[in-house]
């Protein structure tokens, strides 16, 4: 019996063993992928994770499965000590936005934004400043006059923890326009939810969103939209918000989300995966996932992406000095 | 006159959608489905939605929805199962269950604390949902005026259901609070983004999962006890003694604690939104206070599992009106619920009820579907879990053992996780053997994390000024509240003795 059991181990180990040595033979790719999001189902970084699977799998670029793999905690931290966990890894991708710089520049995360492989930058989400429908601010001028005079007595929320981005995005906006952004108070909550439940309670005077959470509120009227940080007007529900630019802030702020190999990643799957994004991009699945969720695909290839995170890490060490989260 | 047949319209929609035999089986399934991950300890209804996600892209939106919100108020149900049975959480709001749950089932009565469990739940969830049908809306409405001192207010009252909890020594459960309390400071510090007591560990960054430590601190110290008592366990079956359904006694003790589960469920959960596990533990504080055998409650009591049973499903069902008014998700669940809805291309919110009448009615129609279904499913289940029970003991450890840890690794797909939730086993085991009660831990986790959150939100919009909490009528009634709870018992000996003052004489 002992005997019959030993063997039937042994058989299976030498499978295995005969599996990875025909794997590794063969080109790229020829095993299951892993999508790591670095947060829990129902956020951003999910949505676009389970956004690349689907189109993956629909358009049938990728000749294995795909799958979305969780790993959430700290704001994004757990993904990226996981994801060093599969150093040249070539199976494994991670989608990552503004804080992976923010959180590199705060050392909230195990390892700096640069030791993973840039692969492409998908999409661009921009933030709205947002008030309650009866307030007395009506436009974005209105709002900064009030700012300008007391900058600690108009409060903001936002969904997330003082130095992300719902709080440096009005930091960025305030400065420019001759606001010390220390001198601004902001209300953290856990959620853009819950920030908007404060506006519409009319707990603080207005909240910095994504804009995906309010975008509802804004066309039942029941919030009012003063500026979004777009550089050119944006379309459907969104049509009458002003830029910042139209208000007189010559700025912007982009919430964009690119896709990262793992560190170390091989050449051979990066020229896979610069090839097969570009089409996916231009796929019928893809443009209509990009309706459904009002993102807009704003494409860089992986040097473009590489310089772009650049770029931004001097802009966010910069603000971030400003109010001494840097570390 | 329009008014009424406005509404008639749409429920007549709603069930017209919800009535094809397509949507009754993703209905049947959602609830079968929900009752499974419910009943395995650690698989909440969070992950089962998130599991089911990649499906409901080629599903119509209000399949998907159907589908979702079924797995969402099926687990609410099975997550008591196992409470009962073998003293493990299948989900946060379960628990409370565990207390007087497991009690009963030692006393071989688990058949009527099933039963129990099973209709009080369907009774709250169908007042839910009427209340979502009738006056959504309005609910959501007086929802806004929770801002965050009301939040805090409600907090402190939730606190005062620890002296329910406290057994035999107060001092005992005050110890367990406030070491639930310091573990809930772990974590990321939320107004102003300094990591605390995470030790430079990314995966503490977000503080101790709730549930690593319920199911620690109950499931894997119930198996480390029997272990220990090994030699006199192994004869010990909970076997049933009398019958399975409620008696007559059972019913009247029924009645009157399930509709204070209900309605207590319904403000915290529904109006306040603060969830279903701060909303169970609400309603066990109210047995201990309002139940006329309240002194049973802890030794097994039926009024412990159908308050908190019923109070739970009331905060779920509520929790959808915050998701579906306001575009609000008001726990884990719903809001993964609101990220595959934006996928679908659906943007729950304000103009919701005008924009889809199909998909909201539709939903609302499934829930009573779901609901009766349910019911349908799990009484005749009841026979079926008892036999569990049958199972020798050294079987069932194992069993519990292995969906403690599959439970708890799927949660997050964390390794660590499986280290901490022994851990605290362990230190479940010790508290046991002290005699330290381990639900007031849990509550303080529950609480103290929002409380501190809420606290600090407050101070930051009143500049500092703690009249903020005494300015505004709901939480200055919540806090009113809190101190009725923790005095009450010595009302009785004050009045006493200021008769005596005024009698003059003190009578010996």
């Amino acid at each position: 019996m002992f005997k019959k059991s030993f063997t039937m181990v042994a058989l299976i180990l030498l499978l295995c063993i005969g599996f990875t040595a025909s794997s590794e033979g063969a080109a790229y790719p020829s095993r299951p992928l892993e999508i790591v999001a670095p947060a829990n189902p129902g956020g951003g970084w999910d949505a676009m994770a389970r956004t690349i699977n689907r189109a993956l799998e629909i358009e049938k670029l990728y000749p294995q499965p795909v799958s979305v793999l969780n790993k959430p905690g700290g704001g994004g931290a757990v993904g990226m000590a996981y994801i060093h966990t599969k150093k040249g890894d070539d199976y494994e991708l991670v989608v990552y936005s503004p804080p992976l710089i923010i959180n590199t520049i705060t050392k909230t995360y195990p390892h700096h934004y640069n030791t993973l492989t840039p692969l492409a930058k998908l999409i661009t989400d921009y933030q709205v400043f947002i008030v309650k429908a009866d307030s007395p601010y009506k436009t974005f001028g209105d709002l900064m006059a009030a700012v300008k005079k007391n900058p600690g007595a108009v409060k903001f929320a936002g969904g997330s923890n003082p130095g992300s981005m719902d709080h440096l995005a009005f930091c960025k906006v305030a400065k420019l326009a001759g606001v010390n952004p220390k001198d601004l108070t902001y209300v953290a909550f856990s959620g853009g939810g819950e920030a908007l439940t404060t506006l519409l309670g009319g707990n603080v005077a207005f909240v910095s969103s994504g804009t995906g959470e309010v975008l509802s509120h804004i066309e039942a009227g029941t919030v009012r939209a003063l500026a979004i940080t777009s550089a050119e007007r944006r379309s459907g529900v969104l049509k009458d918000v002003p830029t910042l630019k139209e208000v007189g802030i010559n700025t912007t702020y982009e919430v964009w989300r690119g896709v990262f190999g793992p560190p170390g990643m091989s050449k051979e799957a990066q020229a896979f995966w610069a090839k097969t994004i570009k089409t996916m991009i231009g796929t019928k699945t893809w443009k209509e996932s990009m309706a459904k969720l009002q993102w807009v695909t704003a494409y860089a290839d992986a040097n473009g992406f590489a310089k772009f995170l650049k770029e931004e890490e001097k802009t966010y060490l910069e603000l971030m000095t400003d109010l001494g989260f840097a570390k | 006159m329009d008014f009424l047949g406005q509404f008639w319209n749409n429920v007549a929609l709603g069930f017209s959608v919800a009535g094809t035999p397509f949507n009754l089986l993703l209905c049947f399934v959602g609830v079968f489905l929900g009752t499974l991950i419910g009943v395995l300890p650690g698989i909440g209804p969070m992950t089962g939605v998130a599991l089911l996600i990649p499906l409901t892209f080629s599903l119509q939106p209000s399949a998907a929805i159907i589908l979702m919100a079924g797995i969402y108020y099926g687990a609410m149900y099975g997550g008591s199962t196992t409470s009962i049975l073998v003293n493990t959480p299948g989900e946060s709001s379960s628990v409370v269950t565990c207390l007087d749950g497991y009690q009963m089932a030692k006393k071989g009565r688990a058949g009527p604390a099933l039963a129990a469990a099973a209709i009080g739940s369907f009774v709250a969830g169908t007042f839910a949902t009427l209340m979502l049908m009738l006056f959504g809306p309005w609910v959501a409405g007086i929802a806004l005026n929770f801002g965050p001192p009301e939040f805090f207010s409600l907090m402190v009252a939730g606190l005062t259901v620890v002296t329910s909890l406290a057994g035999r020594s107060l001092v005992k459960a005050l110890f367990a609070t406030l070491f639930g309390l310091a573990i809930a400071t772990m974590g990321i510090d939320n107004q102003s983004a300094v990591p605390r007591f995470t030790f430079g560990n990314p995966e503490l960054l977000d503080g101790l999962e709730f549930l690593v430590v319920a199911i620690g601190l109950f499931a894997l110290c119930e198996v480390f006890v029997n272990l220990a008592d090994m030699k006199e366990a192994v004869q010990e079956r909970l076997s049933i003694k009398g019958s399975l359904w409620l008696t007559k006694e059972d019913w009247k003790r029924f009645v009157p604690s399930c509709i204070r589960g209900t309605l207590s469920g319904f403000f915290v959960g529904g109006i306040a939104g603060a969830g279903a596990a701060v909303a169970s533990f609400v309603s066990y504080g109210l047995e201990k206070k309002a139940s006329k055998y309240r002194d049973e409650l802890g030794s097994g009591a039926i009024e412990g599992v159908t308050g908190p049973e019923s109070a739970n499903n009331a905060a779920a069902g509520g929790a959808l009106i915050h998701l579906l008014c306001l575009g609000i998700p008001g726990s884990g669940t719903t809001a993964i619920m609101l990220g595959a809805l934006l996928m679908i291309g659906l943007q729950p919110g304000p103009l919701l009820f005008t924009q889809q009448p199909a998909f909201v009615w539709g939903l609302i129609a499934s829930m009573y579907i779901g609901n009766v279904m349910l019911l349908v499913l799990n009484l005749p289940l009841v026979g079926m879990w008892v036999k569990l029970l049958d199972v020798p003991l050294y079987l069932l450890l194992m069993f519990i053992t292995m969906f403690s840890f599959l439970g708890v690794y799927t949660m997050n797909n964390s390794v660590q996780d499986l280290y901490l939730m022994v851990g605290f086993g362990v230190i479940g085991y010790l508290m046991k053997r002290l005699d330290i009660p381990a639900s007031p831990v849990i509550l303080g986790i529950v609480l103290g994390k929002l409380m501190e959150e809420k606290m600090r939100q407050s101070l930051v919009i009143s500049d500092g000024s703690v009249m903020i909490f005494l300015n505004r009528p709901i939480s200055l009634f919540l806090l009113f509240l809190a101190v009725v709870a923790i005095t009450n018992p010595y009302w009785k000996p004050i009045g006493r003795a200021i008769r005596r003052l005024f009698r003059g004489a003190p009578a010996r």
